[in-house]
């Protein structure tokens, strides 16, 4: 990723399966989700903490993501947030939507076509 | 059965769903927040990590985050929305939906304002003179020691009952007192209370300022004053504690001042303004004077049956030591003595209340069944584009309780009117109502109601709802189906059970008023119209000297004979229903002298000549008493017809001599010789069956003229006016204290008024019931009228095609009558066999008539039968004249 420009906000309706993508090897704290986003994303998006809490919280309510407290590297505490069998299911079902949604977008704004 | 199965899991998981939000979302959001401050923390490590200084590092961390506060509002805005969107939209349509149809959510409103109101109001009442304990320390604990549960007890009997009983934590005394306050300002007769220190101290209620008399004979000269009197007499004045004050001829001592919502005591001499210790002194051996009324505290863990077993046994010993004195002692829980009385009207008013509560549920019920059934289309439209039927349910729900909790409120405006209407009415004849508010306990109780009543009743649409199948809703022409329509047995149900709820309230109100009406109707004995009555007392005056107080006495009545507006004057010692009752011992000569406490008793009463003519009470046999009857003729009495059949039965009791061997004066001891026998009159309630009384000349009796002690220092005068008694009261005020202005005028009675009062309970009774009995009609009628109406707007293009085909319409008005008639008739049944096994809560608040009364049950059968006739006629007619053209288009 070499493009100069700011990271730019999360595209819409992506933040949710950008964060279940990003616990899906393993447990992070909020910080870690919103770094491992940014680093996924190569710098793209960048995840405001104003739009990562209410996604978790909305996460946890729908049963997609668990919570529970824990000790950062640096010794802080912090909930960590772990995907649960339905927020694996609903990464899969969600990757394959956004990988037609994708390919269609790129299909059309293709220059050639 | 599916459909209700199904529907039980839809509740489930709606209420599941609700107690979620209840339980887990605020714990959610709040560990968020937390979260949020971690967030912080390792942002900071971070910048840290990168080489900052620490306190830089906070900052870029912070200017990174952005506001926090701004940050947990997103996530608290998201938890808010998520609880209560789904409600606020189901709030709004639930309101747009009874805005569409404001007749019928008006009816629901007011049906369910009417019945919360009644209850709220009811329950308040019964809330302030049943349940609330009695505003003293340990009250639960305080009994009354009363023979017969009604006769005060003697001095001798107190003090041997206090020495021996080991059940109570204390025992007092106490006895009425009117003493004479004198000094700034006029005299006044105030209602007081001789109390021995134990009485007042178990109270447990501290003065205000000051002290309680003192134990001891020291205590005998203290007394305690009411707040309301502080105020009027001594305006309020904290230096009157301490304070010497003329009551009667002695100077008693002011040592404390109680705070304005002591009371006592509460069954009797509720009035009571001064409570005075007591020094029982010489009096304390007698055993004939019955003149106190005996206060315990039960030791805590002792039961009342332990008490009574011990007092049993006490009074048995006593009996056998002194036969006559100690019969039939009561241990009553103070409560009970005051409320005892009112317990069963008010139960029977709460009952009442439930049934017109109930009719107005069966009305909401119907109303919400029927709009329910025209709303299929709408809730097969929305399961159709998929809405979940949880959410339609809930939908419903929430209507319902809308409309219950707008009645709920209205209810609560309804109930503060109401309990100005409990205690106007109920203010005399109701004890405790005065205290009667609507508080936070009633509120809570009135909104549940709603809330209850709003989900039991929206259940039955709800799950009429859950059986529509999505097609069937859908399809255009289904207008006249069944499932549209609210179920046969649902219809007979609900007409049945309004029919037979209205008829058992409708009995008691019929009841009730046939008492009353028998209350009313029965004559006291006196004609009480322009007859007014008042009190003199020359206790502490000038005029108590002995061999004053007759020619004062004489010289009042001429005067006031003299007065433009008077017809006559008499005196008496204690005037019917509003006076004192004394009872002695009478003895008839001839007959063996009876053993002690067993000689026949007899109302004493003492009475100037001209009494019976100005009273207008009639001679049976005989003649009243005249100006020659004084002291030095012949000894005479005049007795009750009752006293007269009772003891001379089927002669004449003319020319026969009893003696009053226990009264007052000396010279009752001699043999009177009976000279008139008058009619009864009532003595102190309009019901109470009519009891001996004899009559003995004033002129003839030394206690009263002469010498007797405080107790005979007061003489009733009775006047007949010529015009409304009222006007003549301030002019008779003038004659008295231009005569002796130290003799205070009390108990001024109109004694029309009083009769009318009289009957005042029966009134307040009947008042709330015969309107609970007209809402439960009313409501019952339009809830019949209702149903059949609905029921024939459901079927107007059966009904169409039936008139189409040659039916005749009279046909059709029948067969529509005939259904909600044929369950009007089967409520009948039902309620008059809850009347007849109800009957047993009514009977001690009937007067004359028998509780399963003929013309009762059969005028309140009459009028239900046209009342049923003519709200299942309407809308049978309306279907008559449906037109199948109309219809068919």
């Amino acid at each position: 990723m070499t493009d100069a420009r700011p990271p730019a906000a999360v595209l819409p309706g992506s933040l949710d399966v950008l964060i279940l993508q990003a616990l899906r090897l393993e447990s992070r704290h909020g910080l870690g989700i919103a770094r491992r986003v940014e680093q996924m994303t190569q710098g793209a998006f960048a995840v405001k903490p104003g739009s990562l809490f209410p996604a978790l919280y909305r996460l946890e309510r729908g049963g997609l993501v668990t919570s529970r407290p824990g000790e950062s590297e640096t010794r802080r505490h912090a909930r960590f947030y772990t995907l649960t069998a339905a927020g694996r299911r609903r990464l899969r079902d969600d990757t394959a939507t956004w990988r037609r949604l994708v390919g269609a977008l790129a299909h059309a704004l293709d220059p050639s076509s | 059965m599916i459909a209700s199965r199904r529907f039980v899991r839809w509740l489930q998981g709606l209420v599941g769903e609700l107690g979620e939000r209840l339980r887990g979302r605020p714990a959610l959001g709040e560990s968020m927040a937390a979260d949020i401050d971690a967030y912080l923390d390792l942002l900071t490590d971070e910048k840290i990590a990168e080489g900052l200084p620490p306190a830089e590092a906070r900052r870029a961390a912070l200017v990174d985050l952005g506001s926090r506060s701004a940050v947990r509002e997103s996530v608290r805005d998201l938890q808010a929305t998520a609880v209560f969107q789904a409600l606020a939209q189901d709030l709004r349509y639930a309101v747009r939906v009874a805005a569409r149809t404001p007749g019928p959510s008006a009816a629901v409103v007011l049906a369910m304002a009417l019945g919360i109101g009644a209850t709220a109001a009811t329950f308040s009442a019964v809330d302030a003179v049943l349940v609330r304990p009695l505003p003293y320390a340990d009250a639960d604990r305080l009994v009354v020691l009363l023979h017969h549960g009604t006769d005060p007890v003697s001095p001798a009997n107190f003090l041997d009952w206090q020495r021996s009983a080991t059940s109570f934590e204390a025992m007092g005394a106490a006895e009425y007192w009117s003493p004479n306050l004198r000094g700034d300002g006029p005299p006044e007769k105030i209602l007081a209370l001789h109390m021995t220190p134990e009485a007042l101290a178990m109270l447990g209620v501290p003065p205000e300022i000051g002290r309680l008399p003192a134990t001891g004979p020291d205590g005998a000269r203290e007394i305690v004053i009411a707040d309301g009197l502080w105020r009027r007499r001594f305006a309020a004045d904290p230096g009157v504690v301490g304070r010497a004050v003329q009551l009667d001829a002695d100077p008693l001592v002011i040592v404390g001042v109680m705070p304005a919502t002591f009371h006592f005591a509460p069954f009797w001499a509720t009035k009571a303004e001064i409570w005075g210790g007591f020094d029982l002194g010489p009096r304390a051996a007698s055993r004939g004077g019955q003149s106190l009324r005996i206060f315990a505290k039960l030791k805590p863990g002792v039961t009342l049956a332990r008490a009574r077993a011990e007092m049993t046994g006490i009074t048995a010993t006593l009996e056998a030591q002194y036969p006559g004195t100690n019969r039939d002692l009561s241990v009553t829980p103070l409560k009970d003595k005051v409320v005892g009385d009112v317990r069963a009207t008010l139960l029977v008013l709460f009952g009442a209340v439930a049934c017109v509560l109930l009719i107005a549920c069966a009305n909401v019920a119907h109303l919400l069944l029927a709009r329910a059934s025209t709303r299929e289309r709408e809730f097969a439209v929305r399961c159709a584009i998929g809405a979940s039927r949880t959410r339609v349910v809930r939908q419903l729900l929430t209507e319902s309780i809308t409309l219950s909790l707008a009645g709920g409120a209205a209810g609560v405006l309804l109930a503060f009117g109401g309990v100005h209407v409990f205690t106007a009415l109920g203010a005399t004849s109701v004890p405790r109502l005065q205290t009667m508010t609507l508080d936070g306990r009633v509120l809570i109780f009135a909104t549940a109601l709603a809330v209850l009543t709003g989900l039991l009743f929206g259940i039955a649409p709800a799950r009429a709802l859950a059986r529509i199948s999505v097609s069937n809703g859908l399809r255009r022409e289904d207008r006249g189906s069944t499932s549209a329509r609210t179920s046969r047995g649902a219809r007979r149900l609900l007409i049945a059970s309004q029919v037979a709820l209205a008829l058992v309230l409708l009995v008691g109100a019929g009841l009730l008023l046939r008492s009353f009406v028998a209350l009313r109707a029965v004559d006291p004995g006196f004609s009480p119209d322009r007859l007014a009555s008042f009190v003199v007392s020359v206790s502490g005056s000038a005029e108590s000297a002995p061999g004053r107080r007759g020619a004062f006495y004489d010289e009042l009545v001429a005067r006031v004979r003299s007065m433009p507006g008077v017809a006559s004057v008499a005196a008496i010692n204690h005037m019917p229903l509003v006076g004192d009752l004394w009872s002695f011992p009478y003895f008839v000569e001839g007959r063996p002298a009876p053993r002690p406490g067993e000689a026949p008793t007899a109302t004493f009463r003492v009475v100037s000549a001209g009494y019976f003519e100005t009273m207008g009470i009639g001679l049976v046999s005989g003649r009243t008493l005249a100006s020659t009857d004084r002291d030095g003729s012949p000894p005479v009495i005049i007795v009750n017809d009752t006293l007269a059949r009772g003891a001379w039965p089927g002669e004449s009791a003319l020319g026969k001599r009893l003696r009053v061997p226990a009264g007052p004066d000396p010279r009752d001891q001699v043999w009177r010789t009976v000279v008139g026998v008058s009619r009864n009159t009532v003595r102190g309630d309009l019901h109470d069956t009519p009891e001996p009384e004899l009559f003995i000349p004033l002129e003839q009796n030394q206690a009263y003229r002469a010498e007797g002690d405080i107790h005979f220092e007061a003489m009733t005068i009775v006047v007949r006016t010529t015009a409304e008694p009222a006007l003549l009261v301030p002019s008779i005020r003038a004659v008295v204290r231009g005569l002796a202005p130290d003799v205070p005028i009390s108990d001024v009675f109109d004694m029309r008024q009083v009769v009318d009062q009289a009957a005042a309970g029966a009134r307040f009774t009947l008042v709330l019931l015969g309107t609970f009995a007209g809402v439960a009609l009313v409501l019952a009628a339009l809830g019949i009228a209702g149903v059949i109406s609905h029921d024939v707007a459901s079927r107007r293009r059966e009904i169409g095609i039936r008139l189409a085909l040659g039916a005749a319409p009279v046909r059709v008005a029948a067969q529509v009558a005939g259904e909600g008639l044929t369950a009007a008739l089967v409520g009948l049944g039902v309620g008059l066999a809850a009347a007849a096994a109800l009957r047993g809560a009514v009977t001690s608040l009937l007067f004359v008539v028998t509780p399963f009364d003929g013309p009762t049950l059969a005028t309140v059968t009459f009028a239900l039968i046209l009342v049923a006739g003519t709200a299942c006629g309407l809308p049978a007619y309306r279907a008559s004249r449906i037109s199948p053209a109309e219809e068919l288009k």
